[in-house]
């Protein structure tokens, strides 16, 4: 196994704990809390999905990640512009 | 014996996950009763998202980094604004 596949694979393992994190941010009770946790987790799972496809070789997940990366914080703008009050 | 790109690369990947791994054990640390605790979060997630960011970058995704620089700032933004004049006022 060469060096940049073992650094791959740490920060998988360090993106899964951050993923269950994020999850256990957004089971708090307000709703901007989940936001926040949502947010984090949108980050996290793009990132994954690259590593994905440099490990596994799979090259439409770079297609979902994009989707996910500009989705995410749109959907997160638009909630929170709801929680606020237009 | 790997070029030194890749050497660079690696060393970028696991400052990344530790930077990730902070962040995630900040998250979790602090309760919930403490004062204006979702603005110290909104500040930790930054640092996670800079170095997924980073990380993108350094993984030849240079389109998904330069969207997801963007977004943040005003995803994070508009998080604190809805707290500050939604949630909190009440």
């Amino acid at each position: 196994m060469d060096i940049l596949l073992i650094s791959e694979y740490i920060l998988l393992a360090a993106l899964a704990f951050y993923c269950i994190a994020t999850i256990r941010i957004s089971t708090r009770k307000t709703i901007s809390m989940g936001i926040v946790g949502l947010l984090g987790l949108s980050a996290a799972v793009a990132t994954i999905l690259i590593l994905i496809k440099y490990i596994n070789g799979i090259a439409f997940c770079s297609d979902i990640a994009l989707a996910l990366v500009i989705l995410g914080p749109i959907g997160t703008i638009t909630f929170s512009k709801v929680i606020r009050g237009w | 014996m790997d070029d030194i790109f890749t050497l660079i690369k690696s060393a970028v990947l696991i400052i990344s996950a530790i930077l990730v791994v902070l962040t995630a054990i900040g998250l979790l640390r602090y309760k919930d009763d403490m004062d204006l605790i979702l603005y110290a979060r909104i500040h930790m997630l930054g640092v996670a998202d800079m170095s997924c960011i980073l990380a993108l970058l350094f993984l030849n995704e240079p389109l998904l980094a330069i969207t997801y620089l963007f977004l943040t700032p005003f995803a994070s933004h508009s998080i604190a604004n809805a707290y500050y004049y939604g949630e909190e006022k009440r």
